[in-house]
Parts: structure tokens; C-alpha cells; sequence
């Protein structure tokens, strides 16, 4: 949260009372979290971008529903969660799209690189093979950083639920990485 | 609507219903939703209605377990709508909306028997205004039997559509002119029917827009 | 394939177990899964994003003529396998949507089974007023009232289908209200009363 325009529920009350500019605000403070997020749901950087953007259109339109403002993280985590769920009920079952080149950092040295790019799409393809629901219940637990109460606002699922599922993605993907 | 339409509607890949309540409607009751429309769509009972229910439950903001039971009473509405149009012999397939006039005259309060007595009078023509007719009537605080033989004497000569609505607000009328009930309803059964119609104020068009459905 | 791994393990990553209680092999697989979620961290930022997102809001909702035009020129991931009958009927429809006829001039064209529907209400204190309902599925921002001379009345005049319409007002984009003047009202099963409107046809039946 930056200082400079106050905290998220100010800047909500200012786009509420007819300032939509400003809600241009919010989409800088969380559109980096959102994307990895999407990213990592959907497997592509274009997918995720549409995904998004749609989630927030429609957190904008739907502004006026946002029952706590103090929690606009999660309420509009919930709204492209939802987003990429719709996406991804669209594909045919088993095509989960690697289209994009892993990103590549610049490499202090070429080896490490390579082995940095081959683990990234071990894992890229580990986290691809999970069942939606355990993929974003890893994603949101350890890519975007939230605790068990806010990935229950954002899912709507019990926490029990919810660490059963991280739990199950963490096996996944260690197993991934012990092939070597 | 018009077949082709209706035909329209069901071929275009628009967004489904879990697409539409997504984001809408607290996850906790879009289980308990679904089941709901799934069951409504094996019973051939229209869908579009509960998708709506379940948005306003969203809007309003509605805890889950209030908006899963609010859809399905919607559900269970529908149904008697139905086998009420079934029973007064109405020729099917239905379309919703007349299912749904039914089933907003059954949430308006009008018993069974009533709305029953009307169907079998409306026949062919949209039972909607009709229903609504005598459920103003009764909204008044006129009997619902008298509602329901005034509106049925009114179908008998002729009259349909929004002059039913004509019917009930001339009744209205007397009784604010200072008539009691009865009188208000022998009255206006004797002019029938010359009802006054109520005209659309003019300039009324103007500006008017259509409204902007399904979300961006 | 994926063996369970010890609960310890788990507790520690969910930040319930100190690490320094973990054995030095069981603190090597956390350490792998931390590697693991940096490595999956580095999405590259979309430039322009913020922008884009503003560009859509900005614009001015699409009718539902203008969705359709788009729905048949962007690709779709869902096929639909048309009889043959069936393209003839959306290709009769699409001249009818598409094609507004001679003579649409300010007035709005109106289908044969479609009225005004007139939405009129007194809030002289509110900064805005909306009406929802079943045609807008219920979204405070879809249909806005206007009170242009700022006497505190407000209104809107809407096309709709011919029939009945559940509809509430929104106050200030957070009260929701009966229509006073409705004079029908039916239990909205959330513990409101919707009103409703009989749209009646322009042209007559």
C-alpha cells in the first residue's frame, strides 16, 4: 500500500462518489499479485492477462458491493479466482496451455540458467498437472503470500479444506523436483 | 417471444449460468444454487428465472443460506405455475414467462383456487395482466373471490392485456370516490366494457434507452 | 508418484512450527519449496496493463447489438454445430438486428411486444439513484436515474418487454428502497419488498 494516495477503502470512496480515474490506483497496487496469480492458474501470460483485466472491469463495476473495503485484496483475489475458474471450465479437460517461454532472469552464468529454466518448467508443469483447486490453493498460499483466513475469503472454502489441498500441491512438487 | 428468437437465445454460446453467478453470489451458496437449477432444467421448468433470483439474493447482499432458500421456492413456485397452467387446460409447451406470471401471482399471495379460477377464463391469451388484475384488486382489500369473478366477467367480454389492469384501477377509483366495496365492484361490473383506459402520458418515449444486461 | 510428506514439515511452512525445531533434512526440503515458490514468483510484469483495464472501463458499455457484432468476429473457444436450418434463422435474424430500418430517428425503435417502462421517484437529499431488477440482474451501476434540474426528482425511462418487473431503487449506491408510489409489491424472499411494474405494450396487442 502506498502512502501517497491513501489507504484501499479511501481510494474506493473516491471512485464511489464518481472519481473512476482513480480507480486506476487499485489496479497498480494489485495487478502484479493478480497476474502471477492468473499466470500460474491458467499457464499463459496472455490468458491471464485477459482474466484479469475481465476480473477487474468487473470489480469496478461492481464496486459498490465490496462490503468491506479494508479487504478489497481479497475480494477482488475472489473475483478473478473466479475469473480463471471460468476459463479454465472453458478448456477441454487435460489441455492446461505452456505456451509462454518461462521467463528468463539474466544469467550470472550460463549453466546456472539453464538449470534455473529447466527446474522452472519442471515445476511449471507440476503446478499445471494439479487439480485446479490444489493449484490455487498453492499459488495463493505461497506466490501471493496470504494466510489460511484470506484464502478462505477469497475460495469460500473451510481452512481444513484449504491445507489439505496445499499440503497435497507441496508433495506434487517436491516430487517434480526430485526427478533430476 | 418469437420462436425464432427463442431459438436465437439457446444457440448463442452466451455466458452459462455458472459464468453469470460467478463473483455474484457468495460461494457458499452457489453449491446449493446449482443443484437447484439442475434439478429445475431435469423437471423442463425455465432456469433464467433462478439465475435472477440468485443475482438479487448477490446484490442485495443476502447470506447464502437465505439465497439457496429464496431460489428454491422460486423453484417450487414455478412447478405449481406450471401444473396450475396444466390443470385450467392451457395449451402447452409454456413459455416462461407465462410460468413466471404465474408463479408472481402465487408470490403476490393469490391461492391456488383463485389463480386456477382465472386461468381457466384467460384461455388463449397471457394470463400475466389478468393475475396481476385481481391481485391488485386484493392487494386493495377487495375479496378474492369477487376480484377473481369481476376479472373473469371482464375476459368474458373481451377485455385482455393491460385494460384487465384498467379494470382494477376504475374499481379502485369508486372506492376512493367514496363506494364501498361492493358497490365499487357492481359498478364498475355494470359499465363494463367501457372502462376508461389510462392513456401513456405524452413525450413519454423520449429518451428512453434499453438497459444494458450481463455484465462487462 | 508424490510421497506424504511429514506433518512437521507442513506445519513449518504454514508458519505453525518454528524451522529451527526441524531436523537439518527436513529443514532442506523447506528450503526446496521456498526455492521452488521464488523460482514460480518471477511472472513478468504486462506493460501498459493499468491502462488497458482503464481503456475498457472508460468505454461506454456495449448493447446488446454491439455484443453480438463482437461475439461473431472474435474467436470462441466453445463450437457450435449448426443444422442447416438453424444458420438460415440467424441469418434472418442478424438483417433484422442489425438493420434499423428507414425512419430510426431519435425515437428508439420498439418491438411489437416491448413498452416504456417509466421509473420516477422523489430523493431530494441523494447524490444518486438507480433502479434495479431482473432486466439489469440487479446491478446498482446498470441504470442510473437522472434528476437534471436538481428538484429531487429523479427518473429514467427504459425499454422493456412487455409484462410484469420486479425492480428496487438504490440510493446513493448503498440504500435500497421500495418505490413509495408503486402501489404492487411482491415479498422478495431476502426480506424486502420488490415493486412491480406492468410495462405495457406501445403498440397495441
Amino acid at each position: 500500500m502506498t502512502a501517497g494516495e491513501g489507504s484501499d477503502a479511501e481510494v474506493i470512496a473516491r471512485v464511489l462518489s464518481g472519481d473512476a480515474e482513480a480507480f486506476g490506483e487499485l489496479i497498480t497496487r494489485y495487478e502484479g499479485g493478480l497476474l502471477r496469480f492468473a499466470t500460474r492458474m491458467l499457464g499463459s501470460r496472455d490468458a491471464a492477462a485477459d482474466a484479469v483485466a475481465e476480473g477487474l472491469v468487473r470489480a469496478y463495476r461492481h464496486l459498490a458491493s465490496c462490503r468491506d473495503p479494508a479487504h478489497f485484496r481479497t475480494w477482488v483475489f475472489r473475483i478473478v479466482a473466479n475469473r480463471c475458474k471460468s476459463h479454465l471450465a472453458r478448456r477441454p479437460v487435460g489441455d492446461v496451455s505452456l505456451d509462454d517461454a518461462p521467463p528468463v532472469a539474466a544469467p550470472e552464468n550460463a549453466e546456472a540458467a539453464f538449470e534455473r529454466n529447466d527446474q522452472l518448467e519442471r515445476l511449471e508443469r507440476a503446478l499445471a498437472m494439479l487439480a485446479p483447486e490444489k493449484r490455487e490453493a498453492f499459488v495463493l498460499k505461497h506466490l501471493d503470500g496470504m494466510s489460511y483466513e484470506e484464502m478462505s475469503a477469497v475460495t469460500g472454502e473451510r481452512i481444513p479444506t484449504l491445507k489439505m489441498r496445499v499440503h497435497r500441491a507441496r508433495e506434487a512438487l517436491l516430487a517434480a523436483l526430485k526427478e533430476s | 417471444m418469437t420462436p425464432a428468437l427463442f431459438l436465437f437465445f439457446l444457440l448463442l454460446p452466451q455466458q452459462n449460468d455458472g459464468a453469470r453467478l460467478a463473483g455474484h453470489v457468495p460461494q457458499a451458496a452457489l453449491a446449493g444454487v446449482h443443484a437447484i437449477i439442475a434439478r429445475a432444467e431435469q423437471d423442463s421448468l425455465p432456469t433464467e428465472p433462478l439465475v435472477e433470483k440468485a443475482l438479487e439474493g448477490g446484490a442485495k447482499g443476502a447470506p447464502p443460506e437465505m439465497i439457496v432458500t429464496a431460489v428454491g421456492a422460486e423453484a417450487a413456485r414455478l412447478g405449481t405455475a406450471r401444473d396450475l397452467l396444466r390443470t385450467a387446460g392451457a395449451p402447452g409447451p409454456y413459455r416462461t414467462s407465462e410460468i413466471q406470471s404465474v408463479s408472481l401471482a402465487l408470490a403476490r399471495g393469490l391461492p391456488e383456487r383463485i389463480v386456477s379460477k382465472v386461468l381457466s377464463a384467460v384461455r388463449d391469451t397471457a394470463p400475466g395482466f389478468a393475475l396481476h388484475a385481481v391481485a391488485d384488486l386484493s392487494a386493495h382489500g377487495f375479496g378474492e373471490d369477487s376480484s377473481a369473478a369481476l376479472i373473469v366477467a371482464a375476459l368474458r367480454m373481451g377485455l385482455t392485456g393491460h385494460r384487465l389492469l384498467d379494470v382494477a384501477a376504475a374499481a379502485d377509483r369508486e372506492v376512493q370516490r367514496g363506494s364501498t366495496r361492493m358497490q365499487a365492484l357492481a359498478k364498475v361490473r355494470g359499465i363494463l366494457p367501457a372502462i376508461p383506459p389510462q392513456p401513456m402520458p405524452p413525450g413519454a418515449m423520449l429518451g428512453a434507452t434499453r438497459p444494458k444486461k450481463g455484465g462487462g | 508418484m508424490s510421497q506424504e510428506l511429514d506433518p512437521r514439515i507442513h506445519r513449518a511452512l504454514d508458519g505453525e512450527l518454528d524451522r529451527a525445531a526441524l531436523t537439518p533434512d527436513e529443514r532442506a526440503l523447506v528450503e526446496r519449496l521456498d526455492a521452488a515458490a521464488r523460482a514460480l514468483s518471477g511472472v513478468p510484469a504486462v506493460p501498459g496493463f493499468a491502462q488497458r483495464v482503464m481503456g475498457i472501463i472508460r468505454r461506454p458499455l456495449r448493447s446488446p447489438v454491439e455484443r453480438f457484432r463482437q461475439w461473431l468476429t472474435a474467436r470462441h473457444p466453445v463450437t457450435v454445430s449448426l443444422r442447416p436450418v438453424y444458420s438460415v434463422i440467424i441469418a434472418v435474424l442478424l438483417v433484422a438486428l442489425l438493420w434499423r430500418g428507414p425512419g430510426s430517428g431519435p425515437l428508439p425503435l420498439l418491438g411489437e411486444h416491448e413498452g416504456v417502462a417509466q421509473f420516477v421517484a422523489r430523493f431530494p437529499e441523494a447524490h444518486s439513484v438507480a433502479v434495479v431488477g431482473a432486466f439489469n440482474d440487479w446491478r446498482p451501476e446498470a441504470t442510473p436515474l437522472s434528476d437534471d434540474d436538481h428538484d429531487g426528482v429523479w427518473d429514467a425511462r427504459v425499454i422493456l418487454p412487455a409484462g410484469s418487473h420486479e425492480y428496487m431503487f438504490v440510493v446513493d449506491g448503498e440504500r435500497w428502497v421500495s418505490d413509495p408510489m408503486a402501489g404492487r409489491y411482491v415479498d422478495d424472499g431476502f426480506g424486502r419488498q420488490n415493486a412491480v411494474m406492468e410495462v405495457r405494450p406501445v403498440r397495441s396487442e
